[in-house]
């Protein structure tokens, strides 16, 4: 009850600023909230404290040096942009890559996806409080995959292994076993977590109705990836716009019904078991044979053109728009970064919530500041 | 400094397919002229810019076109021909997509916002306009948004505005500075003792 002398009593709302240097931002992103009480009446959202001008960066180095910068723009889900950067480039130069190629990209991709997911969990749960537990058990099964990346591409995070046409070389003799028992385990790890958080009360009390996003309003501010799907919206590239091999597997597409945080964290779980069941389709249709097409040119001129490329990444739609006029350089190259789209609705999921839950919702968005700034 | 691209060359406009999503537009907007050409995924449609909010408009709300997801707006420096806003639309409910630009000349480079049309379109044109000097007519918040609030007179990825190579880079920029290593302000000498005589500017040595 507020009393009669409460009531009399002079408010005023005053600014909170949140990073860029700060544990719940995720990297450097800064926001300003303007709070009345506890409850956020405006956001103002600041990036670019981590712009690197990969996009200019890009145009300067031939084609095979720029995939290196797809590594460092999406460092979460490294194979998932490199993939993106080697169709865009494929598609101009008409290179088609080979059989075992395709399947070793779908395999590492959907890894990563699982890698970039685990990170999500560990992360988010730390944000809405459940410390530690979470965060030590989605790094350890996490790090099972890491090991894989690490003895295939001598590289804990920036891997440069695809390439314009395949992969730069072969898997190694044990990867199909090492990646069937990871594939086991990661069962397992899901699980783990699914039973720490899914139906832990305090977890869904901190996430149910919060940052709640309508699916037109979703769709106005073109959100992309598990945000998208979370408002009951079953698109995902893989199946809607079906690039490389993807149109051979067996999956599902999970989505939410409410749009809010829950749903979100719910539907980036299912997309971790999807993902192991692609990966174990991918391990068995494998063939044998070359990594890169028998005439790959040692120098890649692509022809004039434009194209836009875009993959299903772990946080939604991760594109890459390609110039060419000749020559060995791009003459512009655009990442379309799925997580600024996905920012761009913070202030609408933000407004009208407590200043904790402003935390919960930035975490649920799971930004990549490298993605986001470029 | 060697030229970053050796002739520069346009795509040839192969137009696409009868059939296409160019010929739903043409119907739905029959006055508003279109250069289609069939890209390597999607239809390219060229429109002059003084039409781009009514088809971008059209193109959201026609049951026909229903293009609801704007996926990526950029920017393109064309250099003399101009610089180039490109839109990337795609239609949940049709499956279809379609790639729109428009052209703006190098001294003139105004079009109109579409943040009207879609949410996401702010930021998206923050950044292409920071990063082109291209002016959105009608935006709500035109202020920078990677770039620095004060940086407004320098536009990162036109192509009048190279990345130097890093050896011409440090011998024009940091010649200057480099000459300075070793030199001892006035009243320091003492301090500094013999070592401390200023090199000669080393130009072209650079690093």
């Amino acid at each position: 009850m507020v009393t009669e002398q409460e009531r009399k009593l002079e408010t005023i709302d005053i600014n909170v600023n949140v990073g860029p240097q700060h544990p719940a931002t995720h990297g450097v992103f800064r926001m300003v909230l303007t709070v009345s009480g506890e409850r956020v009446v405006d956001v103002v959202p600041h990036i670019g404290y981590m712009h690197r001008g990969a996009e200019k960066l890009s145009e300067n180095v031939d084609y095979r040096q720029g995939l290196i910068y797809q590594d460092r723009t999406e460092y979460l889900a490294q194979f998932n942009a490199e993939m993106c950067y080697c169709m865009a480039v494929e598609r101009l130069a008409g290179l088609e890559p080979p059989e075992r190629a395709q399947y070793i990209r779908i395999i590492l991709s959907e890894l990563n996806r699982i890698t970039s997911h685990y990170m999500f969990i560990g992360a988010f749960a730390t944000d809405t409080g459940v410390y530690g537990t979470a965060f030590t058990y989605a790094f350890r099964e996490r790090e099972y995959i890491q090991e894989i990346f690490d003895a295939l591409t001598g590289d804990r995070m920036m891997y440069g292994y695809f390439r314009p046409g395949g992969v730069v070389w072969d898997v190694p003799a044990d990867f199909k076993e090492r990646v069937r028992w990871v594939c086991g385990q990661t069962r397992v790890g899901i699980d783990d977590i699914d039973r720490l958080l899914t139906t832990n009360e305090i977890f869904i009390t901190r996430c149910r109705d919060i940052g709640v996003i309508s699916r037109p309003d979703a769709i106005d501010y073109g959100l992309s990836g598990p945000m998208l799907r979370a408002c009951g919206l079953p698109f995902d590239l893989r199946r809607n716009d079906p690039y490389s091999i993807y149109d051979r597997f067996e999956f599902d597409i999970p989505t939410g019904t409410h749009g809010d945080v829950y749903d979100r964290y719910l539907v980036r779980m299912e997309e971790m078991r999807q993902s192991v069941r692609i990966v174990e389709q991918a391990l068995e249709q494998m063939p044998d044979g070359p990594i890169m097409p028998e005439k790959a040119p040692r120098r890649l001129r692509l022809p004039p053109g434009e194209v836009y490329m875009r993959t299903e990444n772990p946080r939604g739609e991760y594109g890459i728009y390609l110039v060419s006029k000749g020559g060995e350089k791009p003459y512009r190259l655009k990442i379309r970064s799925a997580c600024l789209s996905n920012l761009t609705a913070l202030k609408q999921m933000i407004v009208g919530h407590y200043v904790a839950d402003a935390v919960v919702i930035l975490g649920s968005v799971d930004i990549v500041l490298g993605e986001v700034d470029r | 400094m060697t030229a970053p691209h050796e002739g520069p060359q346009e795509a040839p406009i192969v137009p696409p397919e009868p059939g296409t999503i160019a010929d739903l537009f043409r119907e739905a907007l029959p006055d508003i002229e279109f250069v289609a050409s069939q890209g390597p995924v999607d239809v390219m449609l060229t429109i002059d810019r003084k039409d781009v909010l009514q088809v971008l408009r059209t193109a959201k709300d026609d049951p026909q076109l229903d293009l609801k997801y704007l996926r990526c707006l950029l920017g393109v420096d064309h250099e003399e021909a101009g610089l180039e806003v490109v839109y990337q639309l795609y239609s949940f409910t049709h499956g279809h997509g379609v790639t729109l630009k428009t052209r703006l000349p190098q001294d003139d480079p105004r079009v109109a916002s579409a943040a009207s049309v879609w949410k996401g379109a702010d930021w998206l044109e923050r950044e292409t306009a920071e990063m082109f000097g291209i002016v959105f007519e009608g935006h709500p918040n035109p202020v920078p948004l990677l770039l620095p609030d004060d940086m407004t007179d320098h536009h990162p990825l036109r192509k009048d505005n190279p990345l130097a190579q890093v050896e011409e880079w440090q011998g024009s920029r940091l010649g200057a500075a480099a000459a300075n290593v070793g030199h001892v302000p006035a009243g320091y000498e003492s301090i500094a003792g013999e070592g401390g005589e200023p090199e000669g500017p080393s130009g072209e040595s650079g690093g």
